[in-house]
């Protein structure tokens, strides 16, 4: 069974105490747009960490109803990126959010070594994808945002990361497809031997709570049909909840086949912090931006 | 002639060719299978497309009667060993007595073999042999052309001008007067540590400067800029590439094989593909492929062989 639909991330997230989410420098992007409806629809506390004034000019500008969200008042970019940290190491947020402002500022501020959120993993970006032509199954992609050209141990920590946040949205036991361009190891293409040294990995408990499966193209990862013709006995082949790319060019490639060519939509978190950390893109619809958010609300409750 | 925008159109225009030129002639090394035999029969009937049959004549025989085809319309080449069913079908091309070289059952290293024979081969020089994906996706209103997604693997500079231009004189036999060609990467800059940016980057100078011929090329870009136009203004991008490209050349056969197969799998459309950049066209399905696959990439054989007389 794979999973279907992401709307219950929205519901989930509902469940219990709200997290508190900071998004520091809430200034545009429409993330401010975003976390103030996800606070509006229980789904975050939202506190924004940033010019007050400047955000109650946006704010009346788009139209955001700021009751009940907290504001924390920091006109200075690197230091309203502190604050929020901070407030997410110290406990008083459970989760992280980036409005506007460079992603190497936040990352900056994340990895510091007394009041940032590091943990000695490897920080990389997880993408869930709701794909319409195969019944809205969902299906995540790691990494195509963070991590630029993996080596073997990155992507044993990618897929480490990942399986954490499956096992916190309910799928004990995900099914990740090691892709490469083919399904048969070839000594001259590295993605093939990183896909079968994962495999291995993940047979002899270095890698646990998932089944690893690769070197697998994406076709016989997504299509049992496919996979049945090619003759691969797999129980990750056609049924995979994830797909761990080589690289971040192919990694792109696929997620932005899904957003742009498909009508499909998606929650992505970077993860492998002590807490989630939500970055959305500009292009995000509003539904993407929100459940992003529902997602590292979900993932840092538990 | 008309820009062809769709698969379906593709198809009526190798009809057309058939029936204003008459059919083009395939070669097919060891046609041995019920499926290959089918789709070649239904391009023949459509008036496009002709057939040399090359293989064991007794096994061709039996997959032409599980097809419920008539073997009197087309010359057989009785031929029981492998590599010599490439060599005798590629001869057939470069001779002249054929059009387009096809590969049946024949396994894809003697089909390849034959191709690059010095003799009786079908390289062009020392250009790259590269392949081409063709996709018609819905809400877009062209085809989108993807390189090198399946033959090349980890290409340089020089190999990926060539791929660029085989793909470049496909899209143009499909009436695209000066394809659009992104160079792709993950990101729209340069970045010193990605070495698909930089090649991107050298692309677009060596088409400035003329060493690509009859397109535009820009890069690098991400996916998104390339088909959208409202992503590339909002990112700041200003080229006649963004957000209207034909043609996409992707940096290694990781990513363009990722992308070729998301377009497929993760959304409506129609694909099929083509070798490229050998004195003739070159037709290299899988078993995998659909019917429709097969004949679609007949038909582009056939249209991209009467663009290149």
């Amino acid at each position: 069974m794979t999973m279907q639909k992401l709307d219950f991330l929205l519901e989930e997230s509902r469940k219990g105490r709200p997290m508190t989410l900071a998004l520091a420098c809430p200034y545009g992007d429409d993330a401010l747009a975003a976390v103030t409806r996800a606070g509006r629809e229980g789904v975050v506390k939202a506190v924004l960490v940033g010019d007050a004034a400047r955000i109650r000019t946006l704010a009346g500008q788009d139209g955001c109803d700021l009751s009940g969200v907290t504001i924390v008042d920091e006109k200075d970019d690197e230091k309203a990126v502190e604050r929020s940290v901070r407030m997410v190491s110290s406990g008083e947020a459970d989760l992280l959010m980036k409005g506007l402002v460079k992603t190497s500022t936040l990352l900056k501020a994340v990895l510091d070594k007394e009041w940032g959120l590091r943990t000695g993993s490897l920080l990389s970006h997880l993408f869930l994808f709701e794909i319409p032509a195969m019944n809205r199954r969902v299906i995540g992609i790691s990494d195509g945002g963070m991590n630029t050209y993996p080596d073997l141990n990155a992507k044993a920590k990618i897929i480490e990361n990942a399986v954490a946040c499956y096992h916190k949205i309910g799928v004990p036991q995900p099914r990740i497809a090691a892709l490469a361009a083919v399904e048969a190891v070839n000594p001259d293409m590295q993605a093939t031997l990183d896909a079968a040294a994962l495999a291995k990995m993940n047979e002899r408990g270095q890698i646990r709570g998932c089944i690893v499966d690769g070197p697998l193209a994406l076709d016989n990862a997504v299509s049992e049909e496919s996979a049945k013709i090619k003759g691969i006995s797999s129980p990750v082949a056609g049924e995979a909840d994830m797909l761990l790319v080589p690289d971040i060019e192919s990694g792109n490639f696929v997620g932005k086949v899904l957003l742009y060519m498909t009508g499909g939509k998606g929650a992505g978190v970077i993860l492998g912090a002590r807490k989630p950390i939500v970055l959305t893109s500009r292009f995000d619809s509003m539904e993407t931006k929100l459940l992003s958010i529902a997602l590292g609300a979900v993932v840092a409750r538990s | 002639m008309d820009q062809i925008r769709s698969l379906s159109q593709l198809l009526e225009y190798a009809k057309k060719i058939g029936a204003e030129k008459g059919p083009k002639k395939l070669s097919v090394a060891m046609a041995e299978e019920a499926g290959l035999l089918s789709a070649i029969e239904e391009a023949r009937q459509a008036g496009f497309a002709e057939a040399i049959l090359v293989g064991n004549a007794d096994k061709i025989k039996a997959a032409a009667d599980q097809a419920g085809v008539n073997l009197a319309n087309y010359e057989v080449i009785d031929e029981r060993n492998e590599p010599a069913m490439g060599m005798t079908a590629v001869s057939q091309v470069s001779s002249g007595k054929a059009d387009i070289y096809m590969k049946g059952q024949i396994h894809t290293n003697n089909f390849l073999r034959a191709m690059l024979n010095k003799e009786v081969g079908l390289r062009k020089g020392k250009n790259t042999i590269s392949h081409c994906y063709f996709h018609s996706v819905e809400g877009y209103d062209r085809i989108f052309f993807v390189s090198d997604a399946a033959f090349n693997m980890y290409p340089d500079l020089a190999a990926k001008a060539d791929i660029t231009q085989n793909t470049v004189n496909l899209a143009r036999a499909f009436g695209v007067a000066e394809p659009k060609v992104a160079v792709l990467a993950a990101v729209e800059v340069v970045n010193p540590d990605m070495p698909a940016t930089l090649d991107a980057a050298a692309l677009t100078q060596m088409n400035r400067r003329g060493q690509i011929k009859n397109c535009v090329v820009d890069g690098p870009f991400a996916l998104d800029n390339a088909v959208s136009e409202e992503s590339a203004k909002t990112k700041g991008i200003v080229s006649p590439v963004a957000g209207k490209a034909d043609v996409f050349i992707v940096p290694n056969i990781d990513g363009g094989n990722m992308l070729a197969k998301a377009i497929v799998y993760f959304s409506k459309n129609e694909t099929a593909g083509l070798i490229l950049g050998a004195a003739a066209p070159i037709v290299l399905t899988s078993r995998a492929d659909s019917a429709r696959a097969k004949l679609l990439s007949i038909a582009a054989a056939v249209t991209l062989s009467d663009f290149q007389k």
